[in-house]
């Protein structure tokens, strides 16, 4: 009854070609832009802004700087955390180094270092496909890491390989507190979101879908192998350098080579098979699902333990999370191999027909 | 340099490398059967030897717990074919890969929840010492246990190359590795097939898991040890039992080789990434490791 | 000769010990439509790819308008407008019908991935005005209440005309078309026909199909090729193609 699309016609290619073609879904998304940009920081408490919110925000910029990669161009790769790591860190050399180096600049010098290592660390994809190149990202992975801990250059030679994030500002304005850097990480993530999805309707995303879905029959049509492959690298490390720098400045404040480790690429990963490969609403779902599901899971684990008269030791929990997890992950590739976003888009398919039945 | 101090670096690493391929096998039978990447051998393999050693500390058999640990080893690969791999049957290699990674975390939280997370020691009666006859005449330390795991990995090898080559069932196993449809159509029941890879696997893993134990001590970093099989997967070929072995002596030597040679000039450690490097430029050469099959896309 | 947009030149292709052309010649006119026939194994794919540049012959060449080669890249063959469809069909199988014929006009796209991600004016219009030149392609095709279904969900027979759809978005001299009525029922082959030769008409565009229905060649055919174990053994028109005894041999199995 309310989603309904009659009486909105499309006269024009242009209007066909709108990132949401529906009215309601216009209505929907300004609605939810301005809940996130005015009513969150004024309503959202300290606590949950610093350690949900934006730490979400965040890993939906890495998720989706992998789904560029993975989702869209095909290319398996288990270097995402790496990618984050030249970020962060580069982002942090930029502002000790560069005297008056405006902060959205250290951001994106972060993002262009990480963008040269993606393009070194994506040219074996032009040889080597799969999981032979899965493989060969993490040498990526690994060494990257190594290299960042064993040039003293990259922590400005501090003993421990930790750096500690400096203060940012911006035109003068301190951005110091939660609900100021939760709202520098909303205004950067929606502005690449926004880029991301243009990219992926336009020519270089249908080429990015092309390579994943027949490379051969790709390059027969005039589709250039080797720039398409590396371009797909270079954006998605972009991204994910981008994502480790406001890491590093937005969130932990504190930042070792330890924090982006294996386990963060496969919790990336883990992102976008449940939120949906090859969408960018799938990225954005995915990282909300990471992020809240060990809060359901330690919240349903106490009052399970309360309701049951028991407790049960954190190691206990733990493995227990790790197993529903294990299993969720199961039970969504089961289920629904194409994720949230497919489930979203079914409930919406649903919900056009509502209260008909079909 | 001194020859004596490099053979003994280089045997060292060699048999490291025969560790290495003891892991690497089991990734290579589920492949060549079922086209499924399994990246939770790992987590089989800590699993295995955690089973077998929590056993024993509580005053089991050495052997009984063996058997026990067998079956169960064979009850979680059935269990895996019919609850994860069953009903994703059709779906690209990329999603089986990611339900096996699925079950990696399933497999970890399973058994620290099942056995605890404290590290335990391992012991099979064959001391790590260096062999007294090798050291003695050619002033060469070769561990024992290391001879010893070779010699198992060895045997293993064998009786894995009868039991594909001679017995009715490796003829089935060969065929659905081949081609699933055409297995299926002169009927050999592929869901049994897969149960039984899955079984062999499993027990390649405990024999891996007891190896690694010795030397590394069964704790959770253990589950990191199939990390390093993967490189030796790059070079041999996913679907080669001999190029598991043979990728697994080169990465072990030139592994060990590194460390001790470039190493020191580099601030040390690059033993988390050389393999990896070593594999990436071995591919650059060889797409699809030595003995992989080459893949034609036919357009 | 000057007519000839397509010249085949003593063209032999190997696999290891298998022969799979040898020493096959012969060319194709500007605007006609040429068939290659043959009994099965005959070559007739292999000639195709070596028209693309999907494989490199051991001897001979090709000679496309004023451009003679022996082994092409296949990319540049598409850059110079050469075309094609496949046999098992080489869709983009992600895609909807509508992105996988944009795909076809991607040498003609100018912006590059900046301009694209900004969604500026240049990108916009450029996006713009070729989805305006697919939608006549859509039109032509009758496929337009499918534009938005991927194209894996599309039944056989309209595949085939969406890959058809993307090599005519190329706006290709030459287009290569590899069994296009294959696996189709009558009425499918009817509108396939149709299609062909329409674009030959309207386009203008040379086509050399490689067909196994007897009837199709001999209706929509200007002229046919007919290889046997890799030799080219008949070159003509229909009517002669057809009555001359080497190829009703060829087709009846007669050993020579």
């Amino acid at each position: 009854m309310l989603y309904r699309e009659a009486g909105q016609f499309k006269s024009t290619y242009a209007e066909d070609q709108q990132i949401f073609p529906i009215r309601q879904d216009r209505i929907g998304i300004a609605l939810l832009l301005l809940l996130a940009f005015v009513v969150v920081p004024l309503v959202g408490d300290q606590y949950w802004l610093s350690a949900i919110v934006t730490p979400f925000l965040i890993l939906s910029l890495a998720a989706l700087g992998l789904n560029i990669l993975t989702g869209y161009a095909g290319q398996l790769s288990l270097g995402t955390a790496a990618f984050m790591a030249v970020g962060a860190f580069m982002a942090y050399n930029a502002v000790l180094r560069i005297p008056g180096v405006p902060i959205i600049g250290a951001f994106a010098i972060g993002g262009l270092c990480a963008a040269a290592v993606g393009l070194v660390f994506g040219l074996p994809s032009l040889r080597i496909k799969g999981f032979y190149l899965a493989v060969a990202t993490l040498a990526c992975q690994f060494f990257v890491l190594w290299a960042i801990n064993r040039i003293g250059w990259f922590s400005n030679h501090s003993s421990s390989g930790v750096i500690t994030a400096q203060t940012i500002s911006i035109l003068g304005y301190g951005i110091v507190s939660p609900a100021q850097k939760y709202l520098l990480t909303l205004g950067i993530v929606a502005v690449m979101a926004l880029a991301a999805k243009n990219l992926m309707r336009s020519e270089t995303g249908r080429a990015f879908m092309a390579v994943r879905d027949m490379d051969v029959a790709a390059s027969v049509i005039g589709i250039p192998m080797m720039r398409t492959k590396l371009l797909a690298f270079a954006i998605s490390s972009f991204y994910c350098g981008v994502a480790g720098a406001l890491y590093a400045y937005t969130y932990l404040g504190t930042v070792e080579p330890e924090a982006f480790t294996l386990d963060l690429s496969f919790r990336v990963l883990f992102m976008i098979i449940i939120g949906g490969i090859g969408s960018v609403l799938g990225s954005f779902l995915g990282a909300a699902f990471i992020t809240v599901f060990p809060i359901f899971l330690n919240r349903g684990s106490e009052w399970l333990a309360s309701a049951l008269g028991v407790e049960f030791s954190h190691a206990a929990v733990s493995n227990i999370e790790l197993i529903i997890f294990g299993g969720l992950i199961i039970f969504f590739l089961i289920v629904e191999p194409f994720g949230l976003a497919r489930l979203w888009q079914i409930a919406k398919e649903k919900l056009r027909l509502w209260p008909f039945p079909h | 340099m001194d020859l004596a101090f490099f053979i003994e670096v280089l045997v060292g690493g060699l048999l490291a490398g025969v560790m290495y391929s003891l892991v690497a096998l089991g990734f290579v039978l589920i492949y060549k059967a079922s086209g499924v990447f399994n990246f939770a051998q790992g987590t089989m393999v800590f699993f295995a030897a955690l089973t077998y050693v929590s056993l024993v500390e509580r005053g089991w058999n050495a052997w009984l717990a063996l058997l026990v640990t067998l079956a169960v080893m064979v009850a979680l690969g059935v269990a895996t074919e019919r609850v994860v791999l069953r009903p994703l049957v059709n779906q690209p290699q990329i999603t089986l890969f990611m339900a096996t990674i699925g079950l990696t975390f399933v497999l970890e939280g399973l058994s620290q929840l099942i056995w605890g997370s404290q590290p335990h020691g391992l012991e099979l009666g064959i001391a790590d010492v260096p062999m007294e006859w090798l050291s003695q005449r050619w002033n060469v330390n070769v561990s024992q246990f290391d001879l010893f795991a070779a010699f198992v990995a060895g045997v293993l090898v064998a009786g894995l190359a009868v039991f594909f080559q001679k017995t009715r069932i490796g003829r089935a196993l060969r065929a659905v590795a081949d081609d699933h449809q055409a297995a299926l159509a002169v009927g050999i029941p592929l869901q049994h097939i897969w149960a039984i890879v899955w079984a062999v696997a499993g027990f390649v893993a405990l024999v891996a898991g007891l190896m690694w134990g010795v030397r590394n001590g069964v704790q959770f970093a253990l589950t990191f040890v199939a990390l390093k099989a993967l490189p030796v997967l790059l070079i041999g070929g996913f679907e080669s039992i001999p190029g598991a072995i043979l990728g697994g002596l080169i990465i072990g030597a030139t592994e060990k080789l590194a460390e001790v040679y470039v190493g020191p000039m580099v601030g040390g450690g690059i033993e988390s990434w050389f393999a990896y490097v070593v594999a990436l430029l071995f591919l650059l050469v060889r797409p699809e490791g030595l003995f992989g099959e080459k893949h034609i896309d036919r357009v | 000769m000057s007519d000839a947009l397509l010249e085949v030149r003593n063209v032999s292709l190997a696999f290891g010990g298998v022969r799979a052309l040898s020493e096959v010649s012969f060319d194709v006119r500007r605007r006609e439509v040429r068939a290659i026939i043959g009994p099965n194994g005959a070559g007739k794919s292999s000639m195709l790819n070596v028209l693309n540049g999907v494989y490199h012959p051991q001897q001979g060449t090709i000679r496309f308008e004023n451009l003679e080669f022996r082994g092409m890249d296949p990319h540049r063959a598409a850059r110079l407008g050469i075309a094609r469809t496949f046999q098992n069909i080489a869709l983009f199988k992600g895609m909807t019908v509508l992105d996988n014929i944009m795909t076809g006009r991607n040498l003609r796209m100018r912006c590059n991935f900046l301009q694209q991600a900004l969604w500026l004016g240049p990108a916009r219009r450029e996006e713009l005005e070729h989805r305006r030149a697919v939608e006549e392609i859509i039109d032509f095709l009758e496929i337009q209440h499918v534009r938005k279904t991927p194209v894996g969900r599309l039944p056989y027979g309209l595949q085939k005309r969406v890959e058809l759809g993307r090599a005519l978005a190329a706006e290709p001299k030459v287009l290569l078309l590899d069994e296009p009525m294959a696996g189709m029922n009558l009425e499918e082959k009817q509108d396939m026909c149709r299609f062909v030769l329409d674009v030959n008409d309207q386009f203008g565009t040379t086509l050399v199909l490689i067909e196994h229905d007897m009837g199709v060649v001999m209706d929509i055919s200007d002229r046919v090729v007919v290889l046997d174990y890799g030799r080219k053994i008949a070159d003509g028109s229909p009517q002669e193609v057809r009555n001359d005894q080497k190829v009703i041999d060829a087709y009846l199995g007669v050993t020579h």
